[in-house]
C-alpha cells in the first residue's frame, strides 16, 4: 500500500482562488518527498487537504488508505503535522506541552514524559525543557513543534518549512532526525519547502508545484532526464582554444555543456594541446533549482503558445 | 481512551484559566462583588434606610404569606437573601462561563494553538464537548464557592447587624442546580458560536455579556416592587432556559468544521 495518493486533487477557495489544481501524486512508505514551490504555490493547501483540514473541491486523496476528508481523526492518529501556523501553549513549559499532546494522542502521562524527554534530548532542547514556551526562540519553537508532531510516533509526517528560522547546527540535527525516521522507521515524510537546495540535501523524491499545478514528480535523476540529458563541465584554464564553445562562469572559469563524462578527457586534452594550463576541472549535473526554473519556463512558454 | 484524551484537554483548559493572572483576577473580583460587597451594602442600607419607603413597602407586600413573618428586618433580610441576591448571583455563572469559554475557544484561535489541537485524533465533536465541559465545570465550581461565601457573609452580617440567622429559601434550590447551569451553558454556547467569526477574546465575550442585561432587568423589576420572582416563576424560567441551552448545544456541535475554524 502506498503512503499517500492524490487523484486529480483540486481546491478552490470561496474567494474563487484555485489553490490546488488537479494534483496527482503517489508517495511510497519511507520516502522523503519534497513538495517544492514558491510561496502561494499550493503546498500548504495540499497539506491541509491531506490532513483533512480542508475538503477537496474535486478529486480525492488518501493517507495510508484513509480518506482524510471522511475520517480526519483517523489520519491524525497516524500522522504528525508541523506548520508555521500550528503553535503550542506559551504558558506551559516545553515538557508540559509535549506531555499534554502525548496524552491527547492517547498515551499515558508516564509514556508521554518518557518519549518527550527522549525527543527533547534528540533535538537538543533538554536544557530548556522546564522553560515556558514564551521564553523559547523561533528555532527552539520550531524544534519543539517537530518533537510534538513525533510524540505519538506517526507513520506519516507532514512538514511545512521545517527548517525556517533554524540556525545551521539545529537545521542539521533536524535533517538527521528526518533521515533517520525515514530510514529506520519507514516513516513517510511529506516535506514542503521553497528552499530547493535544502530539499536536494534531504529528499529522495520530489514534486514541483507552481500556481497550484504540479510541474513534475520523480527522483532527481528522473527530473534531470526530463529537462536535460547532459551536464556542465567547469574548467579553469589560462587559455581556451578557438572553436571550443563555452560560457564565462564565476571566478574566471568557463562552463561547457556536455552529454556525458566521457567527453571531458577530450576537452581537457584539447586545451592542453593548444598550450593552455588547466587548474581545475569539475562536472556538475543540473541542480534541483535549475530543473525547477527550466520547468517553470517551459510551462510559461507552453501557456503563452496556447 | 477517548475519555482520558478529553480529560487531558479539560485539565489543560482549566489550567490555562488559573495560570492567567488577568483572567483569574476577573474570576475573583466579580464573585467577590456579588457575594461580599453587594450583600454587605444591602444589609447596611437595610439598617440605615427608612422603613416607610414606598417601594420597599410595595416589595414586602409581594412576599408570600409564609415569608411575611417576624419583624420587618427579618422580612427585609428574607427578601434580600431569597429574592434579590439570586438574580445578581446569576451574573457569576454568566461571567465565569464567558471568560473561560472565550479563553478556551477564541483564545486558542487567537494564539494559533487551535490548529495544533485540530491535528489530534479527537474529532471536532469531542474537542467541542471537552471545551464546553471545561468552561461549564469552572463556572459551576466558582458559582458553588461563591454561594457558600455569600451565605457565610449574609449570615454573619445579619447576625451582627440585625441579631438573627437566616435560612436560604427554596429559590436557591431551583437556582443552583437548574437556572445557574442553564445560563452558564447558554453563555458558553454564545461564545462558542461567535468564536468561528470572532478574532479576539473580547469580541466574542461582548455577545454573552448581553445575557447579563435580562438579569439586571429582572432585578430592577423586583426593586421597583412590580413583581417578585418566586420559586415557581424561577422554576419555569430555569426549565425554559435549560431547554434553550440543550437545543442550542445540540445545534452548535454540527456547525463546527475545520475549514471555518481555521479561517
Amino acid at each position: 500500500m502506498e503512503a499517500i495518493i492524490t487523484d486529480k486533487l483540486s481546491k478552490v477557495y470561496p474567494s474563487g482562488k484555485k489553490a490546488v489544481d488537479g494534483v496527482e501524486l503517489t508517495i511510497s512508505k519511507g520516502q522523503i518527498f519534497g513538495f517544492l514551490g514558491p510561496n502561494g504555490a499550493g503546498k500548504t493547501t495540499t497539506v491541509k487537504l491531506l490532513s483533512g483540514m480542508l475538503k477537496p473541491t474535486e478529486g480525492r486523496c488518501s493517507v495510508l488508505g484513509i480518506d482524510p476528508a471522511a475520517h480526519p481523526e483517523q489520519v491524525h492518529a497516524l500522522s504528525g503535522v508541523v506548520t508555521e501556523r500550528a503553535q503550542m501553549y506559551d504558558q506551559l513549559t516545553g515538557i508540559q506541552n509535549l506531555v499534554f499532546y502525548g496524552t491527547v494522542f492517547g498515551l499515558t502521562g508516564k509514556e508521554s514524559e518518557k518519549r518527550a524527554l527522549k525527543l527533547l534530548d534528540t533535538l537538543s532542547l533538554t536544557d530548556a525543557k522546564n522553560q515556558k514556551l514564551a521564553a523559547y526562540s523561533t528555532g527552539m519553537r520550531q524544534r519543539l513543534s517537530l518533537a510534538r508532531a513525533l510524540i505519538h510516533e506517526p507513520k506519516v509526517l507532514f512538514l511545512d518549512e521545517p527548517t525556517s528560522g533554524l540556525d545551521p547546527e539545529s537545521g542539521h540535527s533536524v535533517n538527521e532526525l528526518i533521515k533517520a525516521l525515514a530510514r529506520d522507521k519507514r516513516t513517510t515524510i511529506f516535506l514542503c519547502t521553497h528552499q530547493l537546495r535544502y530539499a536536494q540535501e534531504i529528499c529522495t523524491d520530489y514534486g514541483l508545484i507552481d500556481e497550484g499545478r504540479l510541474l513534475s514528480t520523480g527522483s532527481l535523476e528522473a527530473l534531470r532526464a526530463q529537462v536535460s540529458s547532459g551536464m556542465t563541465v567547469t574548467i579553469k584554464a589560462d587559455h581556451i582554444p578557438d572553436g571550443l564553445s563555452f560560457r564565462r562562469g564565476e571566478d574566471g572559469c568557463c562552463e561547457i555543456g556536455v552529454q556525458s563524462e566521457a567527453e571531458i578527457p577530450a576537452i581537457v586534452k584539447r586545451i592542453v594541446d593548444s598550450g593552455g594550463a588547466v587548474y581545475h576541472v569539475s562536472a556538475r549535473k543540473p541542480s534541483l533549482e535549475e530543473i525547477y526554473f527550466t520547468l517553470i519556463e517551459r510551462r510559461k512558454e507552453g501557456g503563452a503558445s496556447q | 481512551m477517548i475519555r482520558s484524551m478529553q480529560a487531558a484537554l479539560i485539565k489543560k483548559d482549566l489550567r490555562a484559566v488559573t495560570d492567567n493572572k488577568r483572567t483569574l483576577t476577573v474570576l475573583f473580583i466579580v464573585p467577590l462583588m456579588m457575594t461580599v460587597v453587594l450583600p454587605s451594602i444591602f444589609i447596611f442600607a437595610m439598617g440605615a434606610s427608612s422603613k416607610d419607603s414606598g417601594d420597599l413597602q410595595n416589595l414586602l407586600a409581594l412576599l408570600p404569606a409564609g415569608a411575611r413573618i417576624g419583624s420587618l428586618s427579618q422580612m427585609m433580610a428574607h427578601l434580600l437573601l431569597n429574592n434579590i441576591l439570586p438574580l445578581f448571583f446569576l451574573i457569576i455563572p454568566v461571567m465565569v462561563a464567558s471568560v473561560s469559554a472565550g479563553s478556551s475557544f477564541v483564545g486558542e484561535k487567537e494564539k494559533r494553538t487551535l490548529e495544533t489541537l485540530l491535528y489530534s485524533p479527537l474529532n471536532l465533536r469531542q474537542i467541542f464537548s471537552a471545551k464546553v465541559l471545561a468552561s461549564f465545570i469552572l463556572s459551576m465550581m466558582v458559582s458553588l464557592i461563591s454561594f457558600v461565601l455569600m451565605l457565610l457573609v449574609v449570615e454573619i452580617e445579619t447576625r451582627l447587624a440585625l441579631g438573627f440567622f437566616m435560612a436560604p429559601g427554596i429559590n436557591w434550590l431551583v437556582l443552583l442546580p437548574l437556572v445557574s447551569p442553564a445560563v452558564a451553558l447558554i453563555a458558553i454556547i454564545l461564545i462558542v458560536r461567535g468564536s468561528a467569526k470572532a478574532q479576539t477574546v473580547e469580541e466574542a465575550q461582548q455577545k454573552s455579556v448581553m445575557l447579563i442585561l435580562p438579569v439586571v432587568l429582572l432585578a430592577s423589576v423586583q426593586f421597583s416592587g412590580i413583581m417578585l420572582i418566586g420559586p415557581w416563576a424561577l422554576l419555569g424560567l430555569g426549565a425554559a432556559l435549560a431547554v434553550v441551552a440543550l437545543l442550542a448545544l445540540r445545534g452548535s456541535v454540527g456547525k463546527f468544521q475545520y475549514e471555518t475554524l481555521l479561517k
